[in-house]
């Protein structure tokens, strides 16, 4: 580093960052900066010259490498979220990758994603006590040696059951096996979110939607499964100098401009349910506002945080939406704190809750399941 | 940084929160856009950093900026306000001076759209008051910088040519009513606001002589003659439908262009014909945009990188092209405009490319409605700055372009600046032709020091080239080199200058790199 030498200041400034990728996108409009990946270098930087993650984040790490998750649960208590009557087939082909936090801290959209895939009698298997933390957690603090190692053990166990397709109702995941997995190791399986995979069931009519749901509803796109979810394409091409101080990528070096992030399947999927009427907030698709729990943050930072938090509900609020819903678990907690912090009426729902709703389950019956695994 | 006690009182009035004085933030701040440039000028290191100020301020209110200054010049601090920041204007001078930066003061205060004109805080930008206005069927002067950047700032301290100024002027014509904190931190409030009774923000001079020329005269005082908190300026009626429909995703957006817009790129072949051209079609008062550019920077207007600008070689190679940009609100007036537009064309005999041998993308439209071409000046070489700058009649415009094009040549020839083939300049037309305004956006590579350092050879040699073609004043005649050098050319203005930087600043706090020093 130059002008300025590795410092807890620098530090503290750089972790502040939810690297939710809005910058790169509008620096790609017109020009081809990386400012995420300075961000991630920096903190690269950082933890090898002593500096990084933040403390409350190494606790985290140190968690993930005791405990297999990030929150100090016992990893035996990993699928305490599955209620009895899920079907499980252990020779399925599509496996479902529930997720630290789905496991542990937001049961709720475990149960909806297990529930769909019954409902729709889409055969699927889970990992039980195999399935250990992504890595996105460590990743994003720039400790690449721990994460690694988690990748690794992790695409070990996937590729030793022949599973074709993984869904993930963790954004954060899905965007680390999606994304970040490839750059160090290659894998032969498809990843989708559930909300791709269960837009594609409604398209094929496996799943049918009876229930009116009379509520208007905005939707928060979250910035794993957004802008930062599209894969970095490999390039071979050429800079060539055409002339002096001007040079041009032959073929053109494809750009992570955000465009190829998940943005229709959950609307699709928000318009099909009866009665349902979706209002958009002003920021959305690759421009959204970031909920303010990324990159370590909220647990870093949990008031900042929770200020990003309060800023997307006030814009949530604007549009006279009653619900607000995501398909990310992160963002599931922290705008939830926003709302209780806000006093706000509006209500949070996954998608997948809204989903099993609108297939007939009723809310006071999935009220009833949450009351189960509680 | 800051004595304890110094930044305690700074603290007081802002809160601990909205006073940074440590090592990695003031560094931060010390960073700009054409600093590298600025600095080799000077004969220093082409880096991209300025002075790092001592500590970085974050009022809220008028108040706060007004206690900040009185302490600045309790402890002879020096202070540099900024906005929304873009360019070495905003950076510190000497090593003595606090920044202010005023993005907590972003509100749009008011909108009067019965008499057109809307009052600003700083941090607003033009976007943001054009997305508001548009409700009201009206639109914002943005300067040729974007929509991104402060209104506010271009209206009291900077230059301000923009892509629609044939229909929405130039800033320093459209500033009314201004807030003021005085370098000494006593306030002043110009024009109808500062009366006593019934003020309000509706015109900018009087009661008394106009002070609006002090405030900013030709390219405003970047700060060096206080802090602005407040603004009213003109609103002018948006040219067409206020639909804003844009669809797809970055960058690949469609745009539904409004009814009753139509583009105009046309050769005229000559720099003679250009100049009446251009005469002709602004005496109709019809244009929303009326711009001569070079082969090169029309085709970079409807690029987004160097590969597409590559498939613009149809129109790039014209040698004169003029882009006209006609808009509506009614199909009348429509049919108006283009039968003006028609005859024009037939007089002078001219072909519009658009629609036979070239189809802009529909995102050009959004752009040009929203100001945003001068941002694809970037795309070949990842900088730019303009050289020239003058504010003149078309005939100075067309003479400085053609004139100059052999000094850009040298440059291009050295190849320290992107290749334009020496003929890359914006002419606008302001107010329907009133007056004209010319620039020559210059290519080359921040990162390069070769080609930093040309650049700035390449600027000082324009400044000389100039005044020795008596071709008037440039953007950046600014800081003390510059008002000597162009001064005793133009009726000994600057003498002018120092006698009201002294008057209003008599300490000195207003950091002046670049305004003048009082001496």
């Amino acid at each position: 580093m130059g002008r300025i030498k590795p410092s807890e200041e620098l530090r503290d400034l750089v972790y502040k960052c939810t690297e939710c990728g809005n910058c790169a996108i509008a620096c790609k409009f017109l020009g081809n900066l990386e400012p995420l990946e300075i961000i991630m270098r920096l903190r690269e930087k950082l933890v090898k010259a002593g500096f990084g993650p933040m403390p409350k984040q190494e606790e985290y790490i140190q968690s993930v490498k005791d405990f297999n998750n990030p929150y100090k649960e016992p990893h035996e208590n990993r699928t305490d979220w599955l209620p009895k009557d899920i079907k499980i087939d252990s020779n399925a082909k599509v496996l479902y990758y529930i997720g630290c936090t789905s496991s542990y801290r937001r049961k709720e959209m475990a149960i909806a994603a297990a529930r769909i895939m019954n409902e729709a009698r889409i055969p699927f298997n889970i990992l039980y006590d195999e399935e250990f933390c992504c890595g996105s957690p460590i990743l994003r603090t720039g400790e690449l040696d721990t994460f690694k190692q988690v990748l690794n053990r992790n695409l070990d166990v996937i590729e030793s059951k022949e599973i074709e397709t993984i869904v993930f109702s963790c954004a954060g995941c899905y965007d680390t096996f999606k994304v970040d997995y490839p750059l160090y190791r290659n894998y032969n399986f498809e990843v989708l979110h559930t909300v791709e995979f269960f837009d594609k069931l409604l398209e094929n009519g496996k799943i049918k939607l009876t229930e009116k749901i009379p509520i208007k509803v905005t939707y928060h796109d979250p910035c794993h499964l957004g802008r930062n979810a599209e894969r970095y394409e490999e390039w071979d091409g050429e800079e060539v100098h055409i002339m002096p101080l001007i040079t041009m990528n032959i073929p053109p070096k494809p750009k992570r401009t955000g465009k190829r992030g998940i943005y229709d399947p959950p609307r699709n999927i928000l318009k099909k349910i009866p009665g349902l009427k979706l209002v958009e907030m002003e920021r959305i698709r690759e421009y959204a506002y970031c909920c303010g729990a990324g990159g370590g943050v909220k647990s870093a930072f949990p008031e900042m945080a929770l200020d990003t938090a309060k800023l997307r509900i006030e814009e949530a609020e604007d549009t006279g939406a009653e619900v607000i819903v995501s398909a990310c678990p992160f963002c599931s907690t922290n705008l939830q704190d926003g709302i209780n912090s806000r006093g706000s009426n509006l209500k949070y729902y996954d998608i997948s809750e809204l989903l099993l709703m609108a297939m007939g389950l009723e809310p006071e019956k999935l009220k009833h399941i949450l009351s189960e695994v509680d | 940084m800051l004595q304890k006690q110094v930044l305690e009182n700074f603290q007081k009035i802002v809160g601990p929160e909205n006073v940074d004085d440590s090592e990695v933030m003031t560094n931060a701040y010390s960073y700009n856009w054409c600093m590298e440039f600025v600095n080799s000028s000077e004969g220093k290191e082409p880096i991209p950093f300025s002075s790092i100020p001592k500590a970085v301020i974050l009022p809220s209110t008028v108040e706060e900026v007004q206690q900040i200054v009185r302490l600045c010049n309790q402890y002879k601090i020096q202070f540099k306000a900024q906005s929304t920041g873009l360019g070495p204007w905003n950076q510190p001078s000497s090593e003595n001076c606090v920044i202010l930066d005023l993005r907590r003061m972003n509100k749009i205060v008011k909108i009067d759209h019965r008499s057109l004109y809307a009052v600003v805080e700083p941090y607003v930008s033009g976007a943001q008051l054009q997305a508001e206005t548009m409700k009201f069927g009206l639109t914002v002067h943005m300067p040729g910088a974007g929509p991104q950047v402060s209104p506010l700032a271009s209206a009291t301290s900077m230059n301000g040519p923009g892509f629609t100024s044939p229909h929405t002027g130039h800033s320093a014509r459209n500033v009314l009513g201004v807030e003021w904190v005085l370098p000494d931190g006593e306030i002043l409030k110009l024009g109808s606001v500062g009366m006593k009774n019934d003020s309000d923000w509706y015109i900018g001079d009087g009661p008394g002589p106009s002070l609006r020329g002090i405030m900013r005269g030709w390219a405003g005082a970047k700060s060096g003659i206080g802090v602005f908190t407040k603004v009213a300026f003109k609103l002018f009626p948006y040219p067409c439908s206020t639909k804003f429909k844009l669809s797809g995703n970055s960058p690949d957006y469609e745009f539904e262009i409004p009814d009753y817009m139509k583009l105009y790129v046309m050769d005229c072949k000559s720099y003679s014909h250009l100049e009446k051209v251009f005469l002709a079609i602004e005496e109709e008062e019809i244009s929303f945009i009326c711009s001569h550019l070079s082969g090169y920077g029309l085709g970079a207007i409807f690029s987004n990188s160097i590969g597409s600008l590559m498939d613009k070689i149809p129109i790039a190679g014209m040698l004169v092209p003029l882009v006209v940009l006609i808009a509506a609100r009614t199909k009348r007036e429509f049919e108006y405009k283009q039968k003006v537009m028609s005859k024009i064309l037939i007089d002078f005999n001219l072909e519009n490319v658009i629609g036979s041998k070239y189809t802009p993308n529909s995102l050009f439209y959004a752009e040009a409605l929203r100001s945003n071409l001068g941002l694809h000046g970037f795309i070949a070489t990842g900088g730019f700055q303009s050289s020239k700058g003058q504010c003149d009649t078309v005939k100075v415009c067309v003479k400085t372009t053609k004139e100059s094009i052999p000094l850009k040549k040298k440059y291009i020839k050295k190849g320290v600046i992107g290749n334009d083939f020496g003929e890359g300049v914006w002419i606008t037309s302001y107010e329907s032709g009133h007056y004209f305004h010319i620039e020559s956006p210059t290519m080359f590579d921040q990162t390069d020091e070769k080609s930093v350092k040309g650049m700035a050879e390449n600027m000082e040699e324009n400044y000389q080239f100039d005044l020795l073609k008596h071709l008037g004043a440039p953007f950046f005649v600014e800081g003390d080199k510059m008002h000597d050098l162009f001064g005793p050319e133009m009726m000994n203005y600057h003498i002018w200058l120092r006698k009201i930087k002294k008057a209003f600043d008599p300490n000195g706090i207003a950091d002046s790199g670049f305004y003048i020093s009082a001496k």
